[in-house]
């Protein structure tokens, strides 16, 4: 820790205020929640992946500069720049406000249409916020994990977004705990998308809540595009782990 | 104030649990302040079982030495009477916190206009719907996020009125506790919320807690309970089993989670369904274990209880009501102060303050009582002076 402080505070000395922007780079701890992904192996294989993007109000990327600049779409974006040749095909389905009870909901009518290879699933926030039974979150999580397993699809689960506001306002810990058991419990990789953005912010990479007004859409948009970026590495990961 | 030769407190009171107490309502204190680094070393973060648990099994424990001694000296209708006065006091302390903490969160909500936050702006329901908000808090059926130990101490203390008549039937007190928390877990019955769900701390379930604590209470005040578990090699290595085990999950599913992935998926599946709400058998069992421990091996009158860094906890414990509510303020103002900046000069500055008002408002409560009991004729002077 002293160290981190120390180097954090090195590059805060060495750059100008306005210039802090420091790349969002992805910690080994993070990336070490990957797990094996054969049925996201087997659609790159051939040539057609599907993913679908189960959320609440962060999938639709509010504040960035449009709606392409929103974290799923960058990531179609970037799963279709890995992959040249390959058709990626991303549905997102939420929205502010939406629980993972409501999830249970979308997830019956996204399974009966095309089934999806990958299943990322942000939850969390909206339970936290709201003060719902983390233990009915984290059940119904599980029937909804165990569904899209059963359904053949791999599964990524997302926690919250990392705020000041949301640290000290809501008590945030047994809904993290509990995605972080209910993923482990389903075999499915947890990106740590609290730790994460807690990380950017420590480092000085990206700080949303000590963003000046007229920076903060371009702010946004890098914030998506660097979790995209997280999230393309963590698939990358359980791919070549599927191998 | 004088250390040598004098008890603390009145005979009967075991320094012992007041020390646990202070300990626990210091935890509190630290566990409702998020961010804070000292929040990596309480006991959640070693055991199934945290500080809540501690509270209100010595809620109960405590209860029987003032309420049921009360009713045993003078009769039930002046322990009920007392326990009304008590339960109105924390339901105006409650309020009390209620609108500082509303205050609190609205004023980082207005501070935090940020669009990528737009689910966590619905934290502040009382900017929306602000008059049905203060009805539905004034029902106790919104609670906002650290605001639910005391509508739970609330409920506990009135189940005590009708409980008080059962107090020399402690087998029949027993078998209504288990079977009512077993039902209210097998039938998930809980208070209700206003929009929907339960409480976070369900009365039906955690006055299973209280009620032990009671009747610890009891056994120990020697008037009619169930006998205590000896002190053998047998139940102690029971103990030391139960807390071994909750200590390695703790390692597993949160410092080292790796250890998680080679176990079979039932493993966590089993972890992901330990719940707090209505305390899990699995939490209750590490309270229980964790207090036979204390109570079988640190001596009554061992260097701990003697220890003079750990007398202002002993004090705390003493002084529970004032130092609970004191510390749930104390934890908003630490909040904001680490909502502004979390760095280190700032943790050991809100956790030094935080700590120092505590001791000071234990300290203040020893003192006044200190004077009550001088200026009292019919008691001696309990407390020495200098």
């Amino acid at each position: 820790m002293p160290m981190r402080l120390f180097l954090s505070l090195l590059l805060l000395a060495a750059m100008p205020l306005t210039a802090r922007a420091a790349a969002c780079d992805v910690p080994a701890e993070v990336m070490s929640a990957a797990r094996p992904m054969p049925a996201v192996a087997r659609a790159i294989q051939a040539r057609n992946l599907r993913v679908l993007v189960l959320g609440s109000g962060s999938i639709t990327g509010p504040g960035a500069s449009g709606p392409d600049a929103a974290w799923p779409a960058r990531l179609e974006a970037m799963l279709a720049q890995r992959h040249p040749g390959m058709r990626v095909e991303l549905t997102v389905r939420g929205g502010r406000g939406v629980t993972v009870q409501d999830h249970l909901a979308l997830l019956r009518e996204a399974q009966t249409t095309q089934a999806p290879s990958l299943v990322l699933w942000q939850a969390g926030t909206v339970e936290a916020v709201r003060g719902l039974d983390p233990d009915e979150m984290g059940e119904a999580m599980m029937q909804g994990l165990e569904r899209i397993r059963r359904a053949g699809a791999d599964i990524i689960v997302m926690d919250q977004q990392y705020s000041r506001f949301l640290r000290a306002n809501a008590n945030i810990e047994p809904y993290r705990d509990k995605l972080r058991l209910v993923a482990a419990a389903a075999g499915a990789a947890l990106f740590r998308r609290y730790d994460l953005m807690q990380h950017w912010v420590e480092t000085g990479a990206l700080d949303m809540e000590r963003t000046a007004r007229a920076d903060r859409a371009g702010a946004t948009d890098r914030l998506n595009d660097c979790l995209a970026r997280a999230v393309a590495e963590l698939i990358a990961q359980g791919v070549a782990e599927a191998r | 104030m004088s250390d040598d030769s004098k008890p603390l407190g009145k005979p009967g009171r075991d320094p012992r649990a007041d020390l646990c107490r202070g300990l626990a309502l210091w935890m509190i204190v630290v566990n409702h302040t998020p961010g804070n680094w000292l929040g990596g070393f309480t006991l959640k973060n070693f055991s199934l079982t945290d500080a809540t648990e501690v509270f209100v099994l010595l809620a109960g424990y405590a209860a029987a030495f003032a309420y049921a001694g009360m009713a045993d000296r003078q009769g039930w209708a002046p322990a009920a009477a007392s326990l009304g006065a008590r339960i109105a006091k924390l339901y105006v302390a409650h309020i009390f916190l209620l609108v500082v903490f509303t205050a609190q969160v609205g004023f980082s909500a207005a501070t935090l206009d940020r669009a990528v936050y737009l689910d966590e702006l619905a934290l502040d329901p009382f900017a929306e719907q602000p008059y049905r908000t203060l009805l539905e808090a004034l029902l106790l059926r919104f609670q906002p996020a650290f605001l639910d130990i005391l509508p739970l101490y609330i409920v506990l203390l009135a189940i005590l009125i009708p409980g008080l008549w059962l107090r020399r039937r402690p087998w029949l007190v027993l078998g209504l506790s288990l079977g009512l928390w077993l039902g209210a877990r097998a039938l998930g019955v809980n208070f209700p919320r206003w929009q929907e769900g339960g409480w976070f701390f369900n009365p039906l379930g955690w006055q299973v807690l209280f009620v032990l604590g009671f009747l610890l209470g009891q056994s120990v005040r020697g008037v009619a309970s169930l006998p205590l578990p000896p002190r053998n090699a047998l139940v102690t290595a029971g103990a030391v089993a139960c807390l071994l085990i909750g200590l390695l999950v703790m390692i597993a599913s949160e410092a080292q989670p790796w250890l998680l992935e080679p176990l079979p998926l039932w493993v966590p599946g089993f972890l992901a369904s330990i719940d707090k709400t209505s305390l899990h058998p699995a939490r209750l069992v590490s309270i229980l274990a964790l207090a036979y421990l204390v109570g079988a091996y640190l001596p009554r009158d061992g260097w701990v209880v003697r220890a003079a860094w750990l007398r202002p906890f002993i004090l705390m414990g003493r002084h529970s009501l004032p130092v609970f509510c004191f510390g749930i303020l104390l934890s908003f103002m630490a909040r904001l102060l680490l909502e502004a900046d979390d760095g280190w000069g700032m943790q050991v500055l809100a956790n030094a303050l935080c700590l120092a008002a505590l001791v000071a408002v234990a300290w203040i409560g020893e003192w006044s009582r200190a004077t009550t009991r001088r200026r009292d004729p019919v008691l001696p002077a309990a407390a020495g002076s200098h």
